[in-house]
């Protein structure tokens, strides 16, 4: 199997032979919901940080009883599997403000309506400004340190700065190697489809880094020698909220639109950006990960409208694809204002409604279809 | 002349100054003001409930608050919040956003609101305002400040960070205004508001009487929080509603005579509802607290600067849903049982307003609380904007349901 090939399995499921081999050595996996978490003091710890998803999830019916109806279903599939005992490898939750819904499902779990995988098991909730001023990275840093702190007493193990140097390097490693498998992807013929990279970024947060980069530098040489895709009807950048099912693209690829870049979780915001090396770790994880790239928690459009023009001129992007899940109030405001700007500098946009479950694949096609003929890449 | 611009509001204008009730007077001085600030190019500082009038009546600018803005309309021309709504929809603002929130995008969209010099916003209580505010900000190129808040303000350093987001407003506004704070204004300005928030709780104490003095939303304190807080327009009207309660608890007078049971009302009343109240009433049904009047605050120490500062940032944690909003739902819910049991209710009213993911996102954990307790709670979904949402008769029928079930227990 190649390293691209092993680099897509994990997409494929909640748990993977990585964690599987991670926990019948002793270790331990703390999950998290949003890319504001610094994973860097979770693998500082000794720690594996695991990215939330839902996948596998076929219902909401035990998760309805505390998630309402207007709950997006992200969550509400992701509460559904917490309930059902799908996050067996957990040994901790890690969530923060990052929207209405998901700070509600934390409440839940909190409130000891989720029997936990196991006990003491260890919940922790982080205060993460919406704005990224020096008085906010100053809050930042701190709100860090006693995030460190509680891992250090919950598991009874000391977090060296030392450890947190290394950890901040390995993980500026991957994001290195993430932008190179993006750089690849400003080919006129992209050796990747957007469909496979969204899995390798899956696969970032679902097993241990090192493991990961290893087998994402052996996946760049054999990217070198594959033959590019060619023949597409539209380059694309796909944003919008947490998209965790490979599918999806590939729905949009196989009309002949080619997804060459994003704004998403599980995409550019995740790894676009660097820790500073030469900084005092923990104001440096406050800088970076409030001064990403941001999504709609922060109060930050004009820097993501800017963002997003730097993105459609680098990867020559003919259109924009918004999926947006129901109920998401951020991305309801978010996607309205992208399309205000894309109007503006003619960028063709499209925002898409979607569930968590991949329904109402007919319509989604038909209105793929007609954004791709609208964008005339026919 | 730019009133005629905005001739729902400029009607609402017309009808307010020829009246003598102080609240009415409280309203027309301050769309006067509004009219006033466009046709001198005053500036105009957009600011959400969340965030109380002072710091900017103190620096002679302008306060609109857009949540009041839209709300007061409804009661001239009950279309006008539902254009505004259509009006988001169809610039591609998803339905399931507040009604609240779409209505004031609309009517920035539809130039049925004087356009902001500045924006003033709180990061609370929910995600559709701050995500709404930022579109406005983005429509009218205006320049914003947010307060942002800690998540958990029992947590180290939480409020000193609060209070210098406060201090930031101030700034904000000082440098865009080109105008600086005089404390000595701002002084009497809070002193004002002081007087204003003691009339208040005066009034919301006595709500606690078996059988309650008044029902529903006891709307001066709402409007003065929102539109004139520290303007002896405000502290008049809430004072006003004060001694006509006192006046009706002297004489042996109640809202609902035969008070067979008390409800307390969780959320912003059913804005197109208007007679939903009295309908209660005739149950038998008083309701003594609404949230949206439920104010608990201490006076601001005028002292100092920094103590007034302090004080403000303190108290604008205490404004209705600001409250319940910030932090997590244990909170919440505590509170909740609080008013149950200072109110004296039989039972609670929880609005699934469809905008308000936060509350709805936590029926399940209110309903498990509230059956611990043995209290009865109805949690509905309505919207509290757009009728067009849930009927009256609907909305009615599930109340109605509800509250035969909390008498017959009580029988």
């Amino acid at each position: 199997m190649t390293a691209l090939e092993e680099l897509s399995r994990p997409a494929a499921s909640l748990s993977n032979p990585y964690i599987e081999r991670w926990k019948e050595k002793g270790g331990k996996v703390i999950g998290y919901y949003c890319t504001y978490v610094p994973v860097e003091i979770i693998h500082a710890a000794g720690i594996m940080p695991f990215r939330m998803r839902a996948t596998g999830s076929t219902s909401t019916e035990l998760g309805d009883v505390y998630a309402a109806y207007n709950t997006c279903t992200f969550c509400r599939h992701s509460l559904d599997q917490a309930m059902r005992g799908a996050y067996h490898f957990l040994d901790g939750l890690v969530a923060l403000f990052s929207c209405d819904h998901i700070r509600r499902m934390f409440d839940v779990w909190k409130l000891g309506k989720v029997e936990l995988p196991c006990s003491p098991f260890y919940l922790h909730f982080l205060s993460v400004p919406v704005k990224a001023d020096d008085a906010a990275v100053e809050w930042l840093a701190e709100e860090l340190g006693r995030f460190r702190r509680s891992i250090e007493e919950h598991f009874k193990v000391s977090i060296s700065d030392e450890a947190l140097a290394n950890s901040i390097k390995v993980y500026n490693e991957q994001h290195l190697l993430l932008r190179s498998l993006y750089e690849l992807r400003k080919q006129e013929a992209p050796p990747i489809s957007g469909t496979e990279a969204l899995e390798i970024l899956i696969a970032a947060t679902s097993m241990p880094v090192e493991e990961f980069n290893a087998m994402l530098r052996q996946a760049l040489d054999e990217l070198q020698s594959r033959e590019g895709i060619s023949g597409y009807r539209a380059r694309l950048l796909l944003g919008g909220v947490d998209l965790e099912d490979p599918a999806y693209i590939k729905l949009i690829e196989d009309l002949g639109g080619l997804v060459v870049t994003d704004f998403l979780c599980f995409g550019i915001r995740d790894f676009w950006d660097q820790v500073e090396e030469d900084v005092e770790p923990m104001t440096a994880l406050a800088r970076r990960y409030i001064r990403n790239v941001s999504c709609p928690r922060m109060i930050d459009h004009d820097g993501r409208q800017e963002f997003m023009e730097f993105l459609i001129r680098e990867y020559r992007v003919d259109g924009i694809i918004i999926q947006r899940m129901k109920y998401c109030d951020l991305w309801g405001g978010e996607g309205a204002m992208i399309q205000w700007d894309m109007r503006k500098n003619g960028t063709p946009c499209m925002v898409l409604e979607r569930e968590y479950l991949m329904s109402s694949m007919g319509q989604t096609r038909t209105r793929v279809q007609a954004f791709l003929e609208t964008i005339g890449g026919y | 002349m730019a009133g005629e611009k905005y001739e729902v509001h400029r009607r609402m204008y017309e009808v307010l100054k020829g009246r003598d009730a102080p609240g009415a007077k409280m309203l027309a001085e301050w769309l006067e003001g509004v009219f006033r600030a466009v046709d001198e190019g005053r500036p105009i500082v957009y600011h959400s409930f969340a965030l109380f009038s002072e710091v900017i009546i103190a620096l002679d600018l302008q306060p609109l608050c857009c949540e009041a803005w839209d709300m007061m309309a409804s009661r001239v021309d009950p279309q006008h919040p539902l254009k505004s709504i259509d009006a988001a929809h169809e610039a591609g603002i998803p339905s399931e956003m507040c009604s609240f929130d779409k209505a004031i995008l609309g009517s920035v969209m539809r130039e049925t609101m004087p356009p902001p010099s500045m924006i003033a916003l709180s990061a609370t209580p929910c995600q559709n305002a701050y995500i709404t505010y930022q579109a406005v900000a983005h429509i009218t190129g205006a320049p914003m400040w947010v307060s942002d808040i800690p998540y958990n303000m029992d947590e180290e350093g939480a409020r000193e960070y609060w209070v210098e987001q406060y201090k930031g407003l101030i700034a904000f506004l000082e440098e865009q205004s080109g105008r600086k704070m005089d404390y000595d204004r701002l002084r009497e300005v809070v002193e004002e508001s002081n007087r204003c928030v003691e009339y208040w709780l005066e009034l919301m104490e006595l709500q606690k009487m078996k059988p309650a003095p008044r029902t529903g939303p006891l709307w001066t304190g709402t409007y003065a929080g929102m539109t004139s807080f520290g303007l002896p327009s405000s502290t008049a009207a809430v004072k006003a509603t004060l001694d006509r309660v006192k006046n009706d608890i002297a004489q042996g007078k109640a809202a609902v005579a035969d008070e067979k049971a008390r409800a307390v009302w969780f959320h912003f009343p059913v804005g197109w509802d208007t007679g939903l109240m009295k309908w209660m009433a005739d149950m038998g049904v008083s309701v003594p607290f609404v949230e949206f009047d439920g104010y608990r605050a201490e006076p601001v120490d005028t002292s100092t600067p920094e103590s007034m500062i302090q004080g403000m940032a303190r108290r604008a944690l205490e404004v209705p849903m600001v409250k319940i909003a910030q932090g997590a739902t244990d909170r919440y819910i505590e509170d909740l049982l609080y008013v149950i049991r200072e109110w004296k209710a039989d039972c609670a009213i929880i609005a699934g307003h469809p905008g308000c993911k936060w509350i709805t996102g936590a029926h399940g954990l209110i309903r498990d609380a509230f059956r611990e307790e043995g209290i009865p709670v109805l949690l509905y979904d309505i919207d509290l904007v757009d009728p067009r949402v849930t009927s009256e008769d609907e909305s009615r029928t599930k109340i109605e349901q509800f509250l035969n079930m909390v008498l017959d227990r009580k029988n």
